[in-house]
């Protein structure tokens, strides 16, 4: 069974990626970048037989996909180190790609458990990763505007940079899934619940990208969205306006 | 140039004025019916659209008003007004189908509410006049001016012909029996229509998991068309497949009987406007990747992180 052999290929990427991950916090780009794409190597080396083996994408069952969260997760640190050089981005994705493999490992169950019609596309994977790296950019950025306003330092520049770029992976993650929509379901808007709070946080990022004002204010609003952006990642599952409305709801 | 230009202040004086507005024409004329706006009338108020953003850009030296709509101190707050309108229709339940509202505002039909009609619309002229700006800004040739133009003419290409086109796309559905030939669709006003190829449909598959959760359904069919064609298929979910201009999907089948359906719903989907959007969508696309990667703008001071 190709899923015995995961484990050694698994902890082989996973060790790369780590010390990739611990050669940026040192400054040592060279070091993080070879060691990073070696992890990626060995990982895509198995999806790969994966792949020869099963004679199909590895995209039909949970547990495939979480292989690719794997892979992707890393992959996307790793253009977002070469482009703005954070030094914390590869642990972060390091960390994001180790929680997956521990799912794939201590959850053998999933490997064998079917997606449901709908989510079976090569669109799932990216849809889903570059949100993830969407949300963790924002995140950060939404960390350093509260050490901002706290500490009334200047941080617009580091601001500007990590808004910019969270936008550009929700940008890609809200397109990504209208391309998917229009194949799944027919078209590729229908202003379902998830769709307009993703117009809603992707609309609020934008007011800061073109707001130039030194004001507090637009550290606040910065704020708001990512509190917009919480209420279209999970809030929707609470909210009685989106009950029972929504088509981004799997059981 | 004018003398002094208006302030972010305005903006939204403009924005509470055109939701006073949006309200008047709610109670006079009622709710925005989108069937209006069947070809040819898209195209014309598409024209019309552009026309008008030209217009308004060629006047920018002259009138203030036209200046003033293609500044940052317009398109902050007309961002603002799109945004806490979206905000507002994801805190109401939606009525499924548009037009069925009963009385009351029209905010359970947020997409025919004039209020958030309007704030559109005028987000929509901001971002044409900011379109053809950073158009005229494309020189000297640098990643970020491309980048700006390529996002701000993705969006509008594909806000304007989304909205605009949805009035010509048809989805209708079609009942096929196992062993029969079946012609007739249902629109979704629920009339039954009759379309120009017949599917027949050989074998419905429907695979389970274990738990007994559907893992694949797909319709084996023939498609025979008036030429004389006869092309077979296999319509599966994420997987339409295209004739004659429609994309036919799979979209449902007799739930009850499960495996055991001798039934399958297909879906026939035709969007003349579709290339139009997928162009602005992929234009988007493109200049959303270049802003990632074009140089920032210079701020003095500050942290690194």
């Amino acid at each position: 069974m190709i899923w015995e052999s995961f484990i050694y290929f698994a902890l082989t990427a996973i060790l790369l990626w780590a010390v990739g991950a611990g050669f940026s916090w040192k400054n040592k780009k060279t070091w993080a970048v070879s060691f990073t794409c070696a992890g990626l190597a060995v990982f895509f080396a198995y999806i790969l037989t994966m792949w020869l083996t099963l004679e199909r994408p590895p995209l039909r069952t949970m547990g495939e996909t979480r292989l690719w969260y794997s892979l992707f997760l890393p992959l996307a640190g790793l253009i977002v180190y070469l482009r703005y050089g954070y030094r914390w981005i590869l642990s972060y994705a390091t960390l994001l790609a180790l929680v997956f493999v521990c799912v794939n490992l201590f959850k053998p169950e999933i490997h064998e458990k079917t997606l449901m019609p709908a989510l079976q596309s090569p669109w799932f994977a990216p849809h889903v990763i570059v949100y993830m790296f969407a949300y963790a950019l924002l995140g950060a950025a939404t960390l350093t505007a509260i050490y901002g306003l706290a500490t009334r330092r200047n941080v617009e520049a580091s601001l500007d940079e990590m808004v910019t770029a969270g936008w550009t992976f929700l940008t890609m993650g809200m397109l990504f899934g209208a391309l998917w929509a229009k194949e799944a379901w027919g078209h590729y808007w229908t202003w379902d619940p998830k769709e307009m709070w993703a117009a809603v946080t992707w609309l609020g990022y934008l007011v800061y990208i073109h707001w130039r004002t030194n004001s507090p204010l637009r550290l606040a609003w910065l704020l708001l969205c990512f509190v917009l952006l919480q209420m279209c990642w999970w809030g929707i599952n609470y909210l009685p306006a989106a009950q029972g409305a929504s088509v981004h709801t799997y059981g | 140039m004018p003398t002094k230009p208006y302030s972010y202040k305005v903006g939204f004086l403009l924005g509470g004025g055109l939701i006073l507005l949006g309200l008047a024409m709610q109670f006079t004329v009622g709710p925005l019916d989108w069937n209006f706006f069947h070809a040819p009338r898209n195209y014309v108020t598409l024209a019309v659209l552009v026309l008008l953003i030209a217009i308004l850009h060629i006047l920018r030296r002259e009138s203030r008003i036209a200046h003033f709509l293609g500044t940052l101190q317009a398109a902050v707050p007309s961002l603002v007004f799109t945004t806490l309108l979206t905000a507002l229709m994801g805190l109401i339940r939606q009525n499924p189908s548009a037009g069925e509202a009963e009385g009351g505002l029209g905010l359970s039909d947020m997409l025919t509410f004039w209020p958030f009609v309007l704030t559109y619309v005028w987000m929509t002229i901001t971002l044409g006049l900011a379109t053809l700006k950073s158009a005229q800004r494309l020189l000297p040739l640098t990643l970020k001016a491309v980048a700006v133009f390529l996002c701000h003419l993705g969006l509008f290409v594909a806000l304007t012909t989304g909205t605009l086109g949805n009035a010509d796309m048809q989805r209708l559905k079609m009942v096929c029996a196992i062993g029969g030939t079946e012609h007739r669709v249902v629109n979704e006003e629920g009339l039954v229509k009759q379309l120009s190829v017949a599917v027949e449909l050989k074998r419905f598959i429907f695979e389970q998991s274990e738990e007994g959760a559907p893992k694949r359904f797909a319709s084996d069919i023939v498609i025979h068309t008036r030429q004389g064609e006869h092309i077979p298929a296999t319509v599966e979910v994420n997987r339409p497949v295209k004739v004659k201009g429609w994309k036919i999907y799979q979209f449902s089948y007799d739930v009850d009987a499960g495996a055991e359906s001798r039934l399958s719903v297909l879906e026939f989907v035709r969007d003349p406007w579709l290339p139009a959007v997928y162009a602005g969508i992929y234009i988007l696309l493109a200049g959303a990747i270049l802003m990632f990667f074009a140089p920032k703008r210079k701020r003095k001071g500050g942290i690194k992180l």
